[in-house]
């Protein structure tokens, strides 16, 4: 319908557009960004908080997955996974779900390092990628429903558990009044959220965003789910030696939780204040195996990571560095040493690529976050981050996975994988330092 | 119940649920000036139901504008003082 029946609402439409309201909206200034750069960024992980905590773990080698204390885990099979410890966060933003503290931790030291004071709130994001919300909240709630024979919640339990409560604290404390919302598409989330932002202020739609991940989802309820799958490395005895992807002695993934969080902008602005560039997202790729929900598919991979070259105007040769979603469980191995052959061809053989995840677990929504962050902490020291507990190579994976330490190697880009559940997969490509 | 003990009992619960500076709950503090908002009222009403093991009616939880008039609803329902 393109005019109204009635005279009387003509005339009100004209009188409303001829006398704007005081606090009528400006038009939006469109600003297109050639180029998006990282500015400042933030981590919390079973490292503990901060890009040093983390940087040190990888430098060293040295495994985050450790025996859960945060929950009594005493009467699950699996007690190990990659938990935040507790001195991290204490104290941190009381009064919202687990998930939600990650993400504002993470926030703060990416606002901390970049400096960054929006001129024009309304152009400024927050796009956080969970796979699972507020699991912390929700596993309390139907404790309390189902095992204590209680009939009432506590009225937060919504606010706190819903998916874009991450986003939201994000937005509200760094008053981001652009666009801003959660992400969610199982372990690609963050992958995707970052894909999300840096495409938004490319595109011109936002001029800087917070943009990353956080899951918290080390409850009793979905760990038991977890058991269930039978996929879960049980190492109770051994955590660190848990996680071992490309290896043919692996025992599958170790679930983790935390945060990480990244200060996007626009180049301009960037160079404008002075700020020190850390890295640049230069292309996105996101697919969909519309497959199996829970078989990957080497094609859906291998198009998100074709996508993200062609995206960032970027051929094989230029990528030196992979960081692999690399769970450490036989389906994801062999499926993703496919789909980088098929992408990468021959070159294949000649790019290290890496599992963090054997470091610190399987994050969920937040791994893809936190695995740009702790290959940028490395990249920006020299190193390539390693796979550890590659003790047996599995002969289905045949790449250099960088076994067991941390590798001297100057890298210029790099992509980072992730295949969530669902068949939803992204892939980030990052220049790191301050390009050309 | 003393209305003493009554009204200790509520400063905790408002102060676990919001911090507030020592001298801003008096009997005739409007809960808003204190910067009580909505959410926050709802998880204060939730914690005196659960300490006091009672139920606030939702027209009795709209009408309670001060921290005398939450003294009172909990006198009230918990018998300390006649209806």
């Amino acid at each position: 319908m393109t005019r109204s029946d009635s005279p009387a609402e003509d005339e009100r439409r004209q009188s409303s557009a001829a006398k704007p309201s005081a606090d009528a909206c400006e038009p939006t200034q469109r600003r297109v960004a050639a180029r998006v750069a990282v500015t400042g960024y933030g981590i919390v992980s079973c490292f503990g908080r901060g890009k040093a905590a983390a940087l040190d773990a990888i430098r060293n080698a040295r495994s985050g997955v450790r025996t859960i204390t945060s929950i009594d885990s005493s009467s699950l099979a699996c007690r190990i996974a990659g938990e935040v410890p507790q001195d991290a966060h204490e104290g941190l933003h009381r009064g919202y779900d687990r998930f939600t503290r990650f993400a504002l931790i993470a926030a703060d030291e990416a606002m901390e390092q970049s400096r960054f004071s929006t001129t024009d709130p309304t152009r400024f994001g927050s796009i956080i990628g969970t796979g699972l919300g507020g699991c912390e909240t929700q596993d309390a709630s139907y404790r309390r429903l189902y095992k204590d024979d209680q009939s009432r919640l506590p009225p937060t339990a919504i606010a706190h558990s819903m998916y874009n409560a991450a986003a939201s604290a994000v937005a509200t404390k760094n008053q981001a009044r652009g666009a801003s919302y959660a992400v969610v598409s199982a372990c690609a989330s963050s992958a995707h959220a970052i894909g999300q932002a840096f495409h938004a202020i490319r595109s011109g739609s936002l001029d800087a965003a917070l943009a990353g991940g956080a899951d918290a989802p080390l409850t009793y309820s979905i760990i038991r789910a977890w058991e269930s799958m039978r996929v879960l490395a049980i190492d109770n005895e051994n955590p660190a030696a848990a996680c071992r992807p490309f290896s043919n002695d692996r025992k599958g993934l170790v679930l983790a939780e935390g945060a990480a969080v990244f200060l996007l902008e626009s180049f301009e602005s960037a160079i404008a204040r002075g700020a020190d560039i850390l890295g640049e997202i230069v292309g996105f790729g996101i697919t969909s195996d519309a497959g199996h929900v829970t078989d990957p598919s080497a094609d859906g991979a291998s198009r998100a990571m074709q996508m993200a070259l062609d995206d960032g105007g970027l051929t094989i040769d230029d990528i030196d560095y992979i960081n692999a979603h690399g769970t450490g469980t036989r389906a994801n191995d062999s499926t993703e040493t496919a789909a980088i052959k098929n992408v990468f061809g021959e070159r294949a053989d000649a790019i290290p690529v890496s599992s963090t995840k054997s470091l610190h677990g399987h994050a969920m929504g937040a791994s893809g976050a936190i695995e740009i962050a702790v290959s940028l902490a490395a990249i920006a020291e020299g190193l390539v981050p390693p796979t550890i507990n590659l003790t047996d190579p599995d002969p289905a994976c045949d790449l250099d996975y960088v076994p067991n330490a941390a590798r001297s190697v100057q890298v210029r880009t790099f992509l980072s994988n992730s295949f969530g559940f669902g068949g939803m997969n992204g892939v980030v490509a990052i220049r790191a330092g301050r390009g050309n | 119940m003393e209305r003493a003990e009554i009204e200790q009992a509520l400063i905790e619960i408002v102060r676990n649920e919001k911090k507030l500076p020592d001298d801003t709950l008096a009997p005739d503090t409007a809960l808003a000036d204190a910067g009580i908002d909505s959410l926050d009222a709802l998880s204060i009403l939730f914690a005196i139901e659960e300490r006091f093991r009672i139920s606030i009616p939702d027209d009795r939880a709209r009408a309670m504008k001060t921290f005398g008039d939450m003294i009172a609803i909990v006198e009230e329902l918990t018998g300390a003082a006649p209806a």
